[in-house]
């Protein structure tokens, strides 16, 4: 299994970002070889969606358990879209390596996907659930 | 995050940008901010000038809250909507190589493991992703995004445009009404452009093709700071033009709106004192100048456009 943590730093001993879409480092770690990935959050710096660049990185580094403090509506779906199982609720206040010692004893919950998107299995026609996502507003 | 401040374009850019296929001048009303009375000057000159037996086109451009046709009392006809493009993406010929999801600024597009792209974050209809797809698997979808009218009494022609409320895509409409009346400019001795506040794309978008610019303002802290900022822009854009001071008793003496003038080379044209008559054609919804042409509102705006007529000699 491929878990991402969102950081603010690059090792297991800096502190958690609670931030997802805004968060500086996703540390992925491969909870069997204990193997870590560090890859820098480049779409934090974006001016929109930062949520869903963030979403791609993750998903093109093959992470399947995403865990962070919040992540927005966007992010959301675009886990479920990817198949990645999301668990939210780590605090600033904790280290990566506290998050990932409870995380594995089963503290934090999976985030259940949202009633109005219906989640896309295998066979499932694809246009069910593709909000089209228009009018959110942007500054400037 | 590091903020790029543009002190100037290239000036070829700049022509090209001003470039218009037409004679009829074009007048471009702003202020920067909000209330200052930019729709009560566009309104009443325009008016002033139809009053002289000219063709008048008004171009209300705030697409955010168009009022131009409440202080002339009309009403707005012969809509016509606006659309943006939205990606339809073709799941069958896309080989989801991610070219788009690279391309989209606004990170609106995402693509999941092994699958098609979803449109997912809002998207502004700039269709970047239509050009990098390869396999010409995203096809033009449309998003209504507002509407245009254009409403006519005597010789004056009111274009607006319209915004739909929660709605982002503001300066496609200003284009777009810009569009419409740029289109029949030859049925026009003048264009009259009135701007949203501010100093952002919408206005830079209005302000596109001006001859000249009357800048609205007030003698007030907020009034020259944002006459400060629209100046800023005027220069950027190469724009020149004049500065209308409403409720100029507000402040007196006014050496500090003098001085932010003279430093961007903008002479005040005008200064309305702060006048019962104007309040009660505006409370009328009737344009001083018809309403109550004696005022020393109306012969303001008269002069103003008498001005106009001389310069471009129409």
């Amino acid at each position: 299994m491929k878990l991402c943590i969102t950081s603010t730093g690059k090792d297991i001993e800096a502190k958690v970002d609670p931030r997802f879409g805004r968060a500086t480092y996703f540390l992925i770690i491969d909870t069997d070889s204990g193997v870590l990935e560090v890859v820098e959050n480049t779409a934090a710096a974006g001016g929109q969606g930062a949520g869903i660049g963030a979403a791609q990185i993750v998903s093109d580094k093959g992470a399947d358990r995403v865990l962070t403090g919040r992540v927005g509506p966007n992010a959301l779906k675009a886990f479920q879209e990817s198949g990645i199982k999301l668990f939210e609720g780590v605090s600033a206040q904790e280290t990566v390596k506290e998050a990932l010692a409870r995380f594995k004893k089963g503290e934090y919950s999976h985030t259940a996907a949202p009633s109005d998107v219906p989640p896309r299995g295998q066979g499932v026609g694809r246009g069910q659930g593709r909000g089209r996502g228009g009018g959110r507003c942007r500054q400037g | 995050m590091q903020t790029r401040v543009i002190k100037a374009l290239r000036p070829e850019l700049i022509t090209a940008y001003h470039k218009k296929p037409f004679q009829t001048p074009v007048i471009g009303v702003t202020g920067g901010k909000g209330g200052v009375g930019k729709t009560t000057v566009a309104v009443n000159i325009a008016s002033a000038l139809e009053d002289m037996g000219h063709r008048v086109a008004l171009v209300d451009a705030d697409v955010d809250a168009p009022n131009a046709a409440i202080l002339l009392g009309m009403e707005l006809e012969n809509s016509a909507d606006v659309f943006t493009t939205m990606p339809l993406i073709d799941e069958i010929k896309c080989n989801s190589c991610g070219a788009c999801v690279e391309a989209c600024r606004l990170n609106a597009l995402f693509l999941p493991k092994s699958k098609a792209p979803l449109l997912l974050g809002a998207c502004n209809g700039c269709e970047a992703c239509l050009l990098v797809c390869e396999e010409n698997a995203i096809r033009r979808g449309k998003k209504h995004v507002g509407k245009t009218y254009k409403s006519n009494r005597g010789n004056l022609t009111l274009y607006t445009g319209e915004l739909i409320p929660s709605l982002e895509e503001s300066a496609i409409v200003v284009e777009k009404v810009k569009e419409r009346v740029f289109q029949e400019a030859v049925d026009f001795d003048i264009i009259v452009v009135d701007t949203s506040p501010g100093a952002h794309c919408n206005v830079i978008k209005a302000l596109q093709g001006s001859d000249s610019v009357i800048t609205v303002t007030e003698p007030t802290p907020l009034g020259a700071h944002a006459f400060e900022l629209i100046l800023q822009l005027l220069d950027i854009f190469k724009l020149k033009g004049t500065a209308f001071l409403n409720r100029a008793d507000l402040a007196s003496p006014d050496d500090a709106m003098q001085s932010i003038a003279e430093e961007h080379n903008t002479s005040i044209g005008a200064k309305l004192n702060t006048d019962d008559e104007l309040i009660k054609s505006y409370v009328a919804g009737n344009p001083v100048v018809k309403m109550l042409p004696e005022s020393a509102s109306a012969k303001t705006f008269v002069r103003l456009a008498q001005e106009i007529t001389r310069e471009y000699r129409i």
